[in-house]
């Protein structure tokens, strides 16, 4: 999972100083100390969350983190029980769902059944009293941008799930908003279909520059579409960031497990050094060697987070004068692109190393039982003190 | 399990499908042949109390159909005037039952499951008692020194009782009081299984609330709305119990009539030649309501 999940923000971090140029103003939208509770209930948690102008922002949590009830209150179904929303310079308190300047494309979809296709992409366009030929021009230019024109007449039923969300897009785009908002955009799509479609919205969406705010629960998805990840936990913001930022920075042990796999190691800084730092973990037979200055101090308790696939894996000792241990293969789960090996390291620690098979039959490198090295770059990993 | 069955007992399936259509051939079709071949006899004094339209002689069997009854009813006004009387008060009771039914069926769909199913029994509660009961009491709260009167002389609003029983009004008090919850019901079924998302979704696209009822709401519970006015407009047409009950003389539904014909005239044909005319003028609101009605279910099942 965190393989791809790195490729993904390896693909990303090529491509984001093209794109954050082209992102405006810097405030677009505003959440300022919003909060909602539910009869006592906290669903949302003092946010504060600045979205640039033409930005793709996802809000990513598990079920019961608040990012839906964000994304409600930001569509106006519901209203925050303290703070203030802001979009484009204008207060949105008060605004019922139908006027505001934002758009939702539905978790499946919500397409009215009763009318065909041009008919759902024209029903936003109909509430403005648009003459008649204008709403058919711009019906016919969203159907023309999701490659639906064939379909104007179908019932969204006689429509496959794919199909289904390009009408969903092309209804919530008709009406230009100045926000659109995805709720969990791929959710009812199959994993193949899915990521076809997951470059295909970020490319329409970039095309017309609308800026948007999506949420959803699988990491790989906020990775690959949007520009900056906010993690969310129990109604609050625990990160916010670029998906390499995320993934390769986390702040948090949170945020580190929750984005692809991680060995989170526990331990007590013993030398803190300015351009280094050893960390003595319980369950290592020697001292972790951290190649950068730390700001803490002696006796310090921090948390190492070194993700799989920087860990490697080899016969021999490499030749490297820290972050080499000595262990045994106890698992070995081979996933074909990689096999993901759980090692006990000789102090006791059981640390998880990704290999790639970049050869054919490379997993049959590694067997159980066999003692390896494990080693790592002195900045592979990221000290957390949270 | 369906194999299983029809392994043992190859009859199986006939005889389940069997069932509901003697039951239709016994307790429908051939009383309605009865009714049938009576309104084309003739009234007599005996009997039974019409005549055979079979006459059996040496040569064969001679059927002598009588079209004197179905003339009579065109003759005579009072039953023409009485088909479009009932026609009159089921349309508007029905469309009454409606206007309250809806925002009723509406509002309980939107509770939450446990109050949702409190709601539903209270709509459903009062026909656990006789209906006969319940209209009864309408003439305790109707009547001139009932409880609507009562109350309005006690608060001074009238001084002397208003008469309520025995007029129309009585009428459709009872009708829309009494058929409310087969409208409720099915407006409910359909309302229920709305999915809220999709009027999010239309306010979220710029239709203010009653945009949305009717662009969305209403089509949507299209079926409900035929399926409940049927289940009202069918039975008030023929209704016979609350006209005699709480409307006056001139309170004229055909059921009424065909009472008046059976019992009081003793007159068989031309009650029968009565109750087929009404069968026909509801066969068209029925073929509306069956057609609906199945192609809901097909879209369900599909």
């Amino acid at each position: 999972m965190s393989a791809q999940g790195k490729s993904a923000a390896g693909a990303r971090a090529s491509v984001s100083p093209a794109r954050s140029d082209a992102l405006g103003r810097q405030d677009y939208l505003k959440i300022d100390g919003v909060s909602k509770d539910f009869d006592g209930f906290v669903a949302v948690d003092r946010v504060n969350l600045l979205v640039r102008q033409r930005e793709i922002f996802a809000l990513l949590g598990a079920s019961g983190s608040g990012k839906s009830t964000l994304l409600r209150l930001l569509a106006g179904f519901e209203s925050p029980s303290a703070g203030r929303i802001e979009l484009d310079g204008e207060d949105l308190a008060g605004l019922a769902p139908y006027k505001r300047p934002v758009n939702m494309m539905f978790q499946s979809y919500a397409l009215f059944p009763h009318m065909t296709v041009a008919d759902n992409v024209a029903f936003g366009l109909k509430q403005d009293r648009l003459p008649r030929d204008k709403v058919k021009r711009r019906v016919e230019e969203m159907l023309a941008l999701v490659h639906m024109e064939s379909m104007a007449r179908r019932k969204p039923h006689q429509l496959s799930g794919g199909q289904q969300q390009r009408v969903a897009l092309a209804r919530s785009l008709a009406k230009s908003p100045k926000l659109l908002l995805l709720d969990e955009p791929m959710g009812a799509l199959d994993k193949k279909l899915r990521s076809e479609m997951q470059l295909e919205v970020v490319n329409i969406i970039e095309r017309l520059g609308v800026t948007c705010v999506m949420v959803t629960h699988d990491q790989e998805e906020a990775m690959t579409m949007a520009h900056r990840i906010a993690i969310m936990e129990g109604g609050r913001i625990v990160q916010v960031g670029t998906p390499d930022e995320i993934y390769e920075q986390p702040t948090s042990r949170f945020a580190a497990g929750f984005v692809g796999s991680v060995n989170l190691i526990e331990g007590k800084i013993e030398d803190d050094e300015p351009e280094h730092v050893t960390i003595r973990a319980a369950g290592l037979s020697e001292s972790i060697w951290v190649g950068h200055g730390h700001t803490g101090y002696e006796g310090m308790e921090v948390v190492l987070a070194v993700r799989p696939e920087k860990l490697v894996v080899s016969k021999e000792r490499p030749a490297q004068a820290h972050n080499c241990f000595q262990g045994k293969i106890e698992d070995i789960a081979y996933l074909g692109s990689h096999s993901v090996l759980h090692i006990r390291l000789d102090g006791g620690l059981k640390v998880l190393a990704h290999v790639a098979n970049s050869r054919r039959w490379a997993s049959e490198d590694f067997t159980w039982d066999e003692h390896v090295w494990v080693s790592w770059h002195d900045l592979a990993g990221v000290v957390l003190t949270a | 399990m369906r194999n299983l069955l029809r392994g043992r007992f190859p009859g199986a399936r006939w005889l389940v499908i069997a069932v509901p259509f003697l039951w239709m051939l016994v307790f429908f079709a051939v009383p309605f042949a009865i009714v049938l071949k009576i309104s084309f006899a003739e009234g007599l004094i005996a009997m039974p109390p019409y005549s055979d339209i079979l006459t059996r002689t040496d040569k064969g069997v001679i059927i002598q159909l009588n079209f004197e009854n179905y003339l009579y009813m065109v003759r005579d006004s009072l039953y023409v005037s009485a088909y479009l009387g009932s026609l009159k008060i089921a349309l508007i009771s029905t469309f009454l039952c409606l206007l309250i039914g809806y925002p009723m069926a509406y509002a309980i769909s939107r509770l939450d499951p446990t109050a949702r199913n409190i709601a539903l029994l209270l709509v459903i509660l009062p026909s656990w008692t006789s209906f006969l009961i319940r209209v009864y009491a309408w003439i305790g709260i109707l009547k001139n020194n009932g409880l609507i009167n009562n109350f309005l002389m006690w608060i001074g609003a009238i001084s002397e009782p208003l008469q309520i029983l025995h007029t129309p009004l009585a009428v459709y008090v009872g009708v829309v009081y009494t058929y409310l919850p087969f409208m409720i019901l099915p407006l409910y079924a359909n309302l229920v299984r709305l999915d809220p998302r999709l009027e999010e979704a239309a306010y979220d696209l710029g239709a203010k609330p009653w945009r949305v009822f009717l662009s969305l709401t209403l089509p949507m519970t299209l079926a409900g709305i035929i399926a409940g006015s049927m289940l009202v407009m069918i039975p008030v047409v023929g209704e016979f119990v609350i006209p005699e009950l709480l409307g006056g003389p001139d309170t004229l539904m055909i059921g009424k009539v065909l009472w008046e014909e059976f019992f009081n005239n003793r007159d068989w044909p031309v009650a029968s030649a009565v109750a087929i005319i009404m069968l026909l003028l509801l066969v068209i609101p029925i073929t509306i309501f069956h057609h609906y009605q199945s192609r809901d279910m097909e879209k369900r099942l599909a």
